[in-house]
């Protein structure tokens, strides 16, 4: 069975947010009006956090982007009311927005923040909403959504692969934003793949999760930036 | 003066009436789909008996894509070109789309929902799955089929999974 | 029956669910015209991709935009095209918002009332070209056409050639561009006789010195350079970089070193202080390829000081820490860094640039690489060769348009500001105000925002307002088409054919071929073809600029050229490149088009052509200076100073070399003018706290505030989505008793601005820095109405050599309100 995993190597990623962009027109992420969003209420299922150290001038600023981490033991499908959030087999948090009834306890369990939601009918200003990509839906209003890992193009690279009797190979699937980084900062794979370059790579020196001592056994990787 | 007592009592009846007249409302909604009339009255027994086609020769991309697509104008006119090849009236009607240079507008009947994936591909090629399962016996039927041979429910595609032994991990199909 | 728990909300609820059901729900989306709308429904659902290059910045990346049913419903990056190597900005992925923008123009359009009342109706193309074409043939047959101009904005190459080729049939000399990139070519022109803009080795390169150039985030392609930088580590380069406000390249730096605004050069020449004392240049290249290190006598018997005598005897490290806020220590450490490591590289942009002394504090900042003995060394500095495109044939031109090309320019200052400028925004604006040397009757205005952009709002605006017919070629309408009489809207770059060629600083020469992705959404033209059509109309010899049935034409006859050079290569995948390379570097021709026609195929297919062979060249003949070596002493300059002291005769001054660096507002005198040295900044003294700007990649230079999910996306870093923000340092926050709560008003001595501060201690604490892009009151309704405009407070000041806007020469007091 495989694990999916992604590992973002610090040193390399600049903060330039393409991944951000990336991720929201591949999955149809909704905008929001200018109001909601200075209530910080912007819906990026990609974020970029950003955070310095140090006394002027000698300032480090920390940047780092943050999807979901899909948990293997996610605190987010522990509360769900009515199981709209699973992990399945393969390691992806999933996010089944018609069995969502937006109670949000969710967003609440997640200690990453990854999860945002729908307050408002996702069409913005004009009436028009911005959907172009037709492997993913639309939800609604009420609806949590989070990154998938584009889970969207798993399906469409296993049928690929199953059709000619063979197996996924290392980087034929891809989330949008690992495909698109400028930098070659986003790696993923199969983790439990010895030959793929997240095995490799979550055993770097460098590498480290987020908040390890939680428990949630998060399944994204940072490589650190080697400071000055 | 309304009492405490009284005011639920009528918030109770009008939410009733409310309710009932929605479900009313509701169900007329699943009952008026039925009747599909379909442009023309397309005969699939007398193209597949007489004119030898296959399913593929028309929806052309059941193997390689997830839609099996509608077949266009392009793939009618392959034999319907500009001369009727039968006496029938509905070919009239054909070739009038065929001269307007206009795609017929077929009415969908089996609609999969926009957040579900639902590949042919994967249930022709890989499953293999013959056509009949899910739309019946489409060589027998002389007119358009008016409602779906086996519905567009997650029910029917959940129980379909569970008796083939393939998976029902919710991810396969939503997305 | 079961009941869905999506379908009884609907009901009962009152839910006002957009389901669509099949295919994709593109009914809600930014206008997308019917019939599109209608092929993605009831199409097969088939996918194709096409190649282009992306449009919305000039840097010049490969795109790959997905299509259903031929109906584009995404973009991402060419994995084949070198610059970008299938990297994407955020604003190129939101191409397709531009594409589908609900406030684009659809049709031509014509104002009937003042400008920005945004009354405007419709008018046919026939009607609008016929206006248009008539006016021209009336001002050709009253000997006026150099009334005629054209103020484009960065465009090179086959557009610019275009237009410069109907220009001289018709027999005007005044098609201009208000270009970042020709203002910045001036101070290397100086320096090396030809105004290329270098190419840097990133790669090879061990050390790279910064002096503001935010190549991350601004200039010319940040992805081209993301890409480069991502490979630090595993290459061991290190990165420094001299800047005001941690800009995206100083947060990602190993080292940042706050400098004051407007000292960058001072800085550059401390640390040249250092490469002379210390004995750390390359003797070699200073001796044999340099002009002016040593003192010298010129031919005419007059002495001239070195630079060696200057440095030394003026940029000491104390000195010039005073003057740029930068420790002496420092100033030394760096010094003794590029020095002591070889293949130490060194650029300057953005604040080096951005002020009056910009032209002096490039030449200070490039003198380093001279010092290093950067040029065509591995991790050094070179030349990209010019794309071997066919020159297209020369136009028929008649004894009108000869003398109308006669004419004097309208753009060149007729007095002596900005000699070296191939065009001064102020200078343009004020020369039409002044009907000098003759007024102007018809104005093209080719892309680009001036009116948003420039510092000189008021006298542009009545620039425009004073010239009878302007024709804009937006797509949407911006502040400065607002003053346009006329539209004609150009199609978005995925509607129509163009190229991007040769992006500056990048590395190798290639060729992005743009094709149309889909068919023209409105009942818009390309630009290209609306010149074609203008010259037919006109008639005469200018028909003879018609060369081409449309510039889509024209573009394959360019690309002959290409094919028939036999150099370089189609973009393709990674190891069929590399074999191509090693069969160039024998001299075998590859030869793997049969033919022209297959060669274009492939273009087409594929998105663009490249070099990655670069021909070499010997240091001895690298520059076109009168001297052919690397001038400390710019002899051009000189030169053109001296050119000056008749024209200021006859404006009644005395007619000496002081008096015209007096009038050009230069402050050096004698060999210094002509030298790279510190110019001092005419700073206002009453405000303590310098202005500076910046651009973010949502943005670019106030493209993406446009696009929703750009504004969304603007502060991402500080939180700040749809809005403009002030950075300011903690001590001078608390000195001013603002919080991050409050609101704080900026003013300079030409306006004031209420911003939400962010507070931080990634900026200089005499510095204040607000981002540009914002701020627009026209440009559809996603822009107008969100944020502040920082070039409406600074003072209308510009680099007297290049004519650039000086957007680092102002400064404001601040203080907190509510």
């Amino acid at each position: 069975m495989a694990k999916w995993a992604m590992v973002i190597d610090l040193n390399r990623c600049t903060g330039c947010g393409a991944c951000m962009t990336a991720c929201k027109t591949e999955n149809n992420v909704p905008i929001v009006e200018p109001a909601e969003a200075l209530a910080g209420r912007v819906m990026h299922w990609m974020e970029m956090i950003s955070e310095y150290d140090g006394d002027y001038p000698n300032i480090e600023v920390k940047r780092m982007p943050k999807p979901c981490f899909h948990c293997d033991n996610p605190p987010c499908t522990r509360v769900c009311p009515v199981g709209a959030t699973y992990r399945n087999e393969e390691g992806l948090v999933a996010q089944i927005y018609h069995r969502c009834i937006g109670c949000r306890y969710c967003m609440v369990a997640c200690p990453f923040t990854a999860k945002v939601f729908n307050w408002h009918e996702p069409q913005w200003i004009e009436g028009a909403t911005t959907c172009f990509n037709p492997d993913v839906s639309r939800r609604l209003v009420g609806v949590v959504e989070k990154c998938t890992f584009c889970s969207h193009r798993l399906m469409k690279v296993k049928e690929a692969a199953d059709e000619q009797d063979r197996p996924i190979n290392d980087g034929e699937y891809v989330p949008a934003c690992a495909e698109i980084c400028p930098a070659d900062a986003i790696a993923f794979g199969n983790i439990e793949d010895k030959g793929s370059k997240v095995y490799k790579l979550s055993r770097d020196y460098r590498a480290s999760r987020v908040m390890e001592d939680l428990g949630v056994e998060p399944k994204v990787y940072y490589l650190a930036k080697r400071t000055r | 003066m309304p009492t405490p007592q009284s005011q639920r009592k009528f918030h109770v009846i009008v939410s009733g009436v409310a309710i009932g007249l929605s479900l009313i409302a509701w169900s007329c909604a699943f009952v008026a789909n039925d009747d599909v009339n379909q442009p023309i009255a397309y005969n699939h027994k007398v193209h597949i008996e007489n004119a030898g086609l296959k399913c593929t020769d028309c929806h052309v991309h059941v193997e390689t894509m997830a839609s099996a697509t509608l077949p266009s104008l392009e793939i009618c006119r392959n034999c319907h070109d500009s001369e009727p090849v039968s006496d029938s009236p509905e070919e009239l009607t054909l070739l009038k789309y065929v001269a307007d240079q206009e795609e017929i507008p077929w009415v969908k009947i089996y609609n999969v929902p926009d957040h579900v994936y639902f590949s042919h591909r994967r249930h022709v090629v890989i499953g293999g799955l013959a056509c009949s399962a899910c739309h019946g016996a489409m060589n027998e039927m002389t007119k358009p089929a008016t409602s779906p041979f086996l519905k567009v429910t997650m029910k029917n595609c959940m129980a379909c999974h569970r008796n083939n032994k393939v998976s029902n991990d919710c991810l396969s199909c939503h997305r | 029956m079961e009941i869905k728990r999506r379908d009884f909300l609907k009901l009962v609820g009152g839910v006002s669910a957009t389901f669509a059901v099949g295919g994709c729900a593109l009914d809600d989306v930014l206008e997308i015209p019917d019939r599109l709308i209608h092929r993605v429904r009831k199409g097969p659902g088939l996918e194709t991709w096409k190649n282009t290059i992306c449009g919305l910045c000039p840097g010049g990346c490969g795109i790959s935009v997905r299509l259903i049913d031929d109906v584009p419903v995404h973009i991402k990056g060419n994995a084949n095209y070198p610059v970008n190597q299938g990297g994407m900005c955020p604003l190129g992925l939101n191409g397709l918002h531009m594409l589908y923008h609900p406030d684009r123009l659809k049709r031509p359009m014509k104002r009937t009332a003042n400008p920005g009342s945004g009354t405007w109706e419709p008018i046919s193309w026939d009607e609008a070209l016929k206006m248009v074409a008539d006016r021209l043939v009336a001002l050709r047959t009253e000997r006026q056409s150099h009334q005629v101009a054209v103020l484009g904005y960065d465009e090179r190459g086959l557009m610019r050639e275009h237009i410069s080729r109907f220009m001289r049939a018709y027999g005007s000399p005044n098609y201009v561009r208000f270009s970042p990139s020709e203002n910045d070519a001036v101070p290397h022109s100086l320096l090396h006789g030809h105004a290329h803009i270098p190419a840097y080795d990133f790669l090879n390169a061990k050390l790279i010195l910064s002096f503001g150039s935010n190549f991350l985030e601004e200039g010319y392609s940040p992805v081209y350079y993301t890409k480069l930088y991502s490979r630090h580590r595993e290459l061991q380069t290190q990165y420094i970089q001299v800047e005001s406000r941690m800009s995206l390249t100083a947060v990602n730096a190993d080292q940042w070193v706050p400098v004051r605004p407007g000292t960058y050069g001072a800085l550059a020449l401390g640390i040249a202080y250092v490469l002379i004392r210390e004995e750390l240049f390359d003797a070699g290249f200073v001796k044999s390829n340099a002009l002016g290190f040593e003192d010298w006598v010129d031919r005419s018997g007059v002495k001239h000081l070195g630079f060696r005598t200057i440095v030394l005897g003026n940029y000491y490290p104390e000195k010039v820490s005073e003057i740029t806020g930068v420790p002496a220590s420092t100033i030394l450490e760096i010094g003794r860094k590029i020095g002591n490591t070889p293949k130490s590289l060194v650029l300057g942009d953005g604040g080096t640039l951005d002020n009056t002394n910009g032209t002096f504090s490039q030449m200070a900042v490039q003198s380093l690489n001279a010092l290093l003995g950067n040029y065509e060394a591995e991790g050094g500095i070179f030349f990209v060769d010019d794309v071997p495109v066919a020159s297209l044939p020369d136009v028929r031109i008649d004894e009108i348009a000869a003398a109308g090309n006669r004419a004097e320019p309208v753009a060149r200052s007729r007095d002596v500001l900005y000699p070296l400028s191939t065009f001064s925004i102020d200078s343009f604006a004020k020369n039409v105000l002044e009907e000098r040397p003759y007024p102007l009757s018809v104005l093209f205005l080719n892309k680009g925002n001036p009116l948003f952009q420039t510092l000189n709002h008021l006298d542009l605006a009545s620039a425009l307002r004073k010239i009878p017919l302007v024709v804009s070629f937006d797509s949407i309408i911006n502040e400065t088409s607002e003053y346009a009489n006329l539209i004609l809207p150009d199609h978005t770059y995925l509607e129509s054919w163009g190229e991007v060629s040769n992006v500056p600083t990048v590395g190798f020469s290639h060729f992005g071929l743009q094709q149309p992705v889909v068919e023209p959404l409105h009942d818009t033209r390309s630009t290209g073809d609306v010149f074609i059509e203008l010259a037919r109309r006109v008639g005469g010899t200018v028909q003879s600029a018609a060369t081409f049935s449309d510039f889509g034409e024209e573009l394959k006859f360019s690309a002959e050229g290409i094919f028939k050079s036999g150099e370089g290569a189609v973009v393709s995948r990674g190891q069929r490149q590399l074999w191509d390379e090693f069969l160039l570097r024998r001299g075998w021709k590859s030869g793997r088009y049969a033919s022209f026609d297959e060669f274009w195929e492939q273009l087409v297919l594929q998105g663009g052509w490249w070099n990655p062979v670069r021909k070499k060249k010997s240091v001895d003949r690298l520059f076109t200076t009168p001297s052919g070596k690397f001038e400390f002493f710019s002899q051009k300059l000189q030169e053109e100073f001296n050119g000056l002291i008749p024209r200021l005769g006859e404006t009644g001054s005395s007619q000496n070399l002081e008096s015209v660096l007096g009038r050009l507002n230069i402050g050096a005198r004698g060999d210094n003018a002509a030298m790279p040295h510190y110019e001092i900044v005419p700073y206002e003294g009453d405000r303590p706290l310098f202005l500076v700007t910046f651009q973010v990649l949502p943005n670019r230079d106030g493209v993406g505030a446009a696009l929703p999910m750009m504004q969304e996306m603007f502060g991402y870093s500080v939180h700040s989505p749809w809005e403009s923000w002030v950075e300011i340092h903690p001590e001078t926050a608390a000195a001013a008793g603002i919080s991050k709560d409050d609101w704080v008003w900026v003013e300079s001595s030409i306006g004031s601005l209420r911003l939400k501060p962010r507070i931080s201690a990634t900026i200089m604490p005499e510095v204040i820095a607000i981002p540009f892009g914002m701020g627009h009151t026209s440009y559809g309704r996603y822009a107008k109405g969100h944020g502040v405009n920082p070039h409406t407070i600074m003072r209308n000041l510009y680099d007297p050599v290049s004519g650039k806007p000086a957007i680092e020469a102002t400064k404001v007091r601040i203080s907190r309100t509510v």
